[in-house]
C-alpha cells in the first residue's frame, strides 16, 4: 500500500513536471515596461506603454519590416495614388475583429474620421495631420484625400491602428480592447500587469508564444533585478552599463539623435566657421563609448538614421580635430568669448552627461561654455521660444514616421518649432520635398536638403542612440528599428 | 467633546483649502501641461488647440471658480494624462499605500517598543549597543539603496520573493521592511529613551518598592506614560508615508501606490491629477492630527480636547 502510494505520488509529480511548468515556461512570456499604459485606446495618447501593448492586439493598414521598409499589413497593396490629394487603399479579404466584427473599407474609414475628429482630440493628431477626409469606395477599397499632395501618407497609414466600428463607440472599449491583431486582450489589473493570449483564428502567420503578460517597472534597476531573478523575459530600455549581467541582450539603432541647434541669426553661432568648429571639437566616438559603452553610433551629420527615408550616404560626420576647431575659433575672433548652451536633466538617456560632455569639448577649443540645465517645463520654453534663441541647445529628436519630413519640418526649417536658422534655401528644400510625389525626386531633395544644413553647420549631429533590450536565455528577438514590441516575432524555447 | 471637533473640523477645513489654493496657483504658474503631453515635434496650432480642448486657455479666476466648485464636490474632473476621473486614480492607489504604511510600520512599532524597552532596562548593556548600533545604521541606510539591496538578495541571489509588483501577500513584504526599517530605527530610540527617563522616576521605584509585577510596572505603567512621544513619532511616520514619502519604496518596488502615482503626475503636468492628490493627502494629514488627539487623550485622561 504504502509503494503504491509512493508510485502514485512521483505520477502526480512527474505529470506536473511534464505539463504544468512545461506550458507556463514554454508557451507564455512575461516583458516589462518602464510604464503602464493609461487608456488601452489605441488612438487617444501617444503613450510609450499604451503602443507597446496594442501593437499586437491591433493591426495598422501598413507595417515595417524589421529592416524599416513599408509593407502592406491590412492593405492588400501598397496604397495607390490616383490623384494627386488621393490615396487608394484596397484591404485584404476575409479579417474580422477579434469580437467577429467584419474588417472592411468601412471599419478604416471609421478609424481615419475617429482619430482626427478635434472633439476627438487625439495626442496622435500630428502624424495625421495632412488627411483631410477619407471615403469608402467599395466594401474592401477606399480612399484617402489628403491637404494637398502628401507623399508621406503611406507612413502615417503605417501608424494608423484599425478599429472595430461598433465596439468602439462602447465606453469600456478604451479597457477592452479588439483588434484584429495575433494576439487578443484578457485581462487589465491596474497596477500589476496585462495580459493577452495568441489569437488562433489570426489572419496572419501564426505567431509561436501562446501568452503574453506585461509589467510595469519605472525603475530601471528593477526591471533588471526581475530579469535576473528570472520573472522577466524581455526588459526594455536596459541601460548601458547593465548589458554584462543580463543573460541576453538585444540592440538596435534606434530612432533617438540627440543634437546639438545652434542660433544661425545672432551671437557666436552666427559665424559658419565658428558653427563648424563647434562641431570638430566634439569627439562624438568618445561620447558613444564612453557614455553609452558603444552603444550609440556616430550621427553622420544630419538628423536621420539610415533606415529612414531622405537618408543622405554621402554626408559623413564632422571628424573629431580639435586643432582646427582652435584654429576656426580663432580666425572667427571669438576665442574666450561665452557660448551659452541649454539643456534639460533626466528627461532622456544621459541628457545631462552629454551636455556636460559638448561643453567640455567647447571648453578645449577655446570658448567659455554657460552650461544651463532646466526643469523640463522650463527647458521646453525656451527649446519652444520663437523670439530669442538661445546660442545652443540640446535636444533629442525622435522619428516614429521614420521620414525626413517630421525632423526636418521641425528643427531644419525656417520657423520650424526648434529650427534656429532662417535659411529660405533649406526652408524651400523641404517645402518642395513634402509635396513632392515621385519618390526619387523628394529623396534628391532632402540630400540636398541635408548637405545644406551641413555644409552650414546648423546643428552639433552627436549620435544616432541603440535601444537595448535584455532577454531571459530562453527568449529569442532580432528586435527592430522601429522599436515595437512584436511578439509575433519571438520565439521562446 | 463637541466643540472640540467642531473646531478641529474647521481648522482642517482651512488647512485643506490653502493647501488646495497654493497647489492651484502654483502648478499654473510654472507649468504648461500641453506642451510635456504632446510631441516634440508638434506646431504651435496642434498646441493650441489641444489647449483648447482642455479648456486650459480660459482665463485663470474661471478655472478657479470652477476648481472651487469642483473640490465641493468632490470631483477634480478627469485626469489629463490618464483620460478618466482623478478621483478614481486616488481610490485606485490610495488603499494600495495604505496597506504597504500598514504593513510596514506595524511592523516597525511591533518590534520597536519591545527592542527599545529591553535596551531601556540596561543603558550600555549588551542588547542596548546592539540596539543603539543597529538603529543608527538604519537611520543613515538610503532607502532605494536598502529596497535594491533586498531584492538582490531574497528575490536575485535566493529567488524566495519576487523583485516586485503587487497582487499576493509575499509581494508586499520587502517594500514593507524597506518602509518599516527606518520607522524602526527611530522609534526603537525613542522608545529607549522616553522608557530611560520614566524608569528613573519617583513612581516606578516605588512601585518596585510595593511589590508590583514588574510586568505590570514596565509594561502599563512605564509605558503608558511613555507613549505620548511615541504616539507622535508614530502619527508622524503615517502621515509622511500617507503624504508622499512612500515615493521612494514605491518606484523601487513598482508598488501601484499614491506617491509614485504622484510623481508620475508631476513629471507629466498632470494639474487635475495633481490637485486630487494633493487635496487626499491634505485630508489625511488632517484626519490623522484629529485622530491622534484622541488617542493622547486615552493615554493620558489628564489632557484636556481644546
Amino acid at each position: 500500500m504504502k509503494k503504491k502510494g509512493c508510485l502514485f505520488l512521483a505520477a502526480v509529480w512527474m505529470g506536473i513536471f511534464l505539463t504544468g511548468p512545461g506550458w507556463a515556461q514554454t508557451r507564455q512570456i512575461t516583458i516589462a515596461l518602464g510604464s503602464e499604459p493609461t487608456t488601452l485606446d489605441p488612438q487617444i495618447r501617444e503613450d510609450g506603454g499604451e503602443r507597446a501593448v496594442n501593437d499586437n492586439i491591433y493591426d495598422t493598414v501598413l507595417t515595417r519590416t524589421p529592416e524599416g521598409d513599408l509593407i502592406p499589413s491590412l492593405a492588400a497593396q501598397m496604397p495607390e495614388l490616383v490623384a494627386p490629394d488621393t490615396w487608394e487603399v484596397t484591404l485584404r479579404s476575409g479579417i474580422t475583429f477579434h469580437n467577429g466584427e467584419p474588417l472592411n473599407a468601412d471599419a478604416v474609414v471609421y478609424s481615419i474620421q475617429r482619430v482626427i475628429d478635434p472633439d476627438f482630440n487625439s495626442e496622435q493628431i500630428s502624424f495625421f495631420s495632412t488627411i483631410k477626409a477619407a471615403r469608402t469606395t467599395g466594401d474592401l477599397t477606399l480612399h484617402v484625400i489628403t491637404d494637398g499632395p502628401d507623399p508621406i501618407l503611406p507612413s502615417r497609414l503605417y501608424w494608423l491602428k484599425v478599429v472595430p466600428p461598433v465596439h468602439s463607440k462602447d465606453p469600456g472599449f478604451a479597457e477592452n480592447p479588439v483588434g484584429t491583431g495575433p494576439y487578443r486582450f484578457v485581462t487589465w489589473q491596474r497596477g500589476q500587469h496585462i495580459d493577452l493570449v495568441r489569437n488562433d483564428d489570426y489572419w496572419g502567420d501564426a505567431p509561436q508564444i501562446m501568452a503574453v503578460r506585461y509589467r510595469f517597472i519605472e525603475e530601471p534597476g528593477t526591471r533588471l533585478a526581475g530579469l535576473m531573478a528570472g520573472e522577466f523575459d524581455l526588459i526594455t530600455n536596459l541601460l548601458p552599463e547593465f548589458t554584462s549581467h543580463v543573460p541576453k541582450s538585444v540592440n538596435v539603432l534606434g530612432l533617438e539623435h540627440p543634437i546639438v541647434i545652434l542660433n544661425a541669426n545672432s551671437g557666436i553661432t552666427k559665424d559658419p566657421q565658428v558653427r563648424q568648429a563647434l562641431n570638430l571639437a566634439v569627439n562624438k566616438m568618445a561620447l558613444a563609448n564612453g557614455l553609452f559603452e558603444g552603444y550609440a553610433q556616430v550621427a553622420q551629420g544630419q538628423l536621420l538614421s539610415p533606415s529612414f527615408f531622405g537618408y543622405n550616404d554621402q554626408v559623413k560626420a564632422y571628424p573629431y580635430d580639435p586643432d582646427r576647431a582652435k584654429k576656426l575659433i580663432e580666425a572667427a575672433g571669438v576665442k574666450g568669448q561665452t557660448i551659452e548652451l541649454i539643456g534639460t536633466s533626466g528627461r532622456w538617456l544621459k541628457d545631462r552627461d552629454l551636455v556636460e560632455a559638448v561643453a567640455g569639448y567647447w571648453e578645449q577649443a577655446g570658448l567659455k561654455v554657460n552650461v544651463r540645465i532646466f526643469e523640463f517645463n522650463e527647458y521646453l520654453n525656451r527649446l519652444f521660444d520663437r523670439k530669442t534663441r538661445a546660442d545652443a541647445i540640446f535636444v533629442v529628436s525622435s522619428n516614429e514616421l521614420l521620414d525626413a519630413d517630421k525632423s526636418f519640418s521641425a528643427y531644419y526649417k525656417s520657423g520650424g518649432v526648434g529650427a534656429s536658422n532662417t535659411d529660405a534655401t533649406l526652408a524651400s528644400l523641404i517645402d518642395a520635398a513634402r509635396s513632392e510625389t515621385d519618390e526619387q525626386k523628394r529623396e534628391s531633395l532632402y540630400h540636398q536638403a541635408v548637405k545644406r544644413a551641413y555644409d552650414q553647420a546648423y546643428f552639433v549631429w552627436l549620435l544616432n542612440i541603440e535601444d537595448i533590450y535584455g532577454l531571459s536565455q530562453r527568449l529569442d528577438w532580432p528586435g527592430r528599428v522601429d522599436a515595437r514590441l512584436l511578439v509575433q516575432e519571438m520565439t521562446c524555447q | 467633546m463637541g466643540r472640540f471637533i467642531y473646531r478641529r473640523l474647521i481648522h482642517g477645513l482651512i488647512v485643506i483649502l490653502g493647501v488646495t489654493v497654493i497647489v492651484f496657483v502654483v502648478t499654473r504658474m510654472v507649468g504648461d501641461p500641453v506642451q510635456v503631453m504632446l510631441p516634440l515635434e508638434s506646431t504651435p496650432e496642434q498646441r493650441a488647440a489641444f489647449e483648447k480642448k482642455l479648456g486650459l486657455d480660459r482665463p485663470i479666476p474661471i478655472q478657479f471658480l470652477e476648481f472651487m466648485g469642483n473640490m465641493a464636490r468632490l470631483d477634480f474632473g478627469d485626469s489629463l494624462w490618464q483620460k478618466r476621473p482623478a478621483m478614481d486614480i486616488v481610490f485606485e492607489k490610495l488603499p494600495m499605500t495604505i496597506l504597504l504604511t500598514a504593513v510596514g510600520i506595524g511592523f516597525a512599532c511591533v518590534l520597536a517598543i519591545p527592542l527599545g524597552i529591553i535596551a531601556a532596562l540596561r543603558p550600555g548593556g549588551a542588547v542596548d549597543r546592539v540596539t543603539v548600533f543597529g538603529s543608527l545604521l538604519g537611520l543613515s541606510v538610503p532607502q532605494f539603496w536598502l529596497g535594491l539591496l533586498f531584492i538582490v538578495v531574497f528575490a536575485v541571489q535566493f529567488k524566495i520573493l519576487p523583485t516586485s509588483g503587487a497582487g499576493t501577500p509575499s509581494h508586499i513584504l520587502l517594500p514593507a521592511l524597506t518602509m518599516g526599517l527606518p520607522t524602526l530605527a527611530r522609534l526603537v530610540m525613542l522608545v529607549r529613551s522616553s522608557m530611560i527617563d520614566e524608569l528613573n522616576r519617583q513612581y516606578v521605584k516605588t512601585s518596585f518598592a510595593k511589590g508590583l509585577p514588574f510586568v505590570r510596572v514596565v509594561g502599563l505603567h512605564a509605558l503608558r506614560n511613555a507613549g505620548l512621544p511615541i504616539m507622535t513619532l508614530v502619527g508622524w511616520e503615517v502621515i509622511r508615508s500617507l503624504a508622499g514619502y512612500s515615493v521612494v519604496v514605491e518606484t523601487v518596488f513598482a508598488w501601484p501606490g499614491i506617491g509614485l502615482t504622484a510623481i508620475q503626475a508631476i513629471e507629466r503636468e498632470d494639474l487635475i491629477l495633481i490637485q486630487a492628490i494633493v487635496f487626499t493627502a491634505a485630508v489625511c494629514v488632517v484626519v490623522i492630527n484629529i485622530a491622534m488627539d484622541f488617542i493622547y487623550k486615552l493615554i493620558d485622561p489628564r489632557l484636556k480636547l481644546t
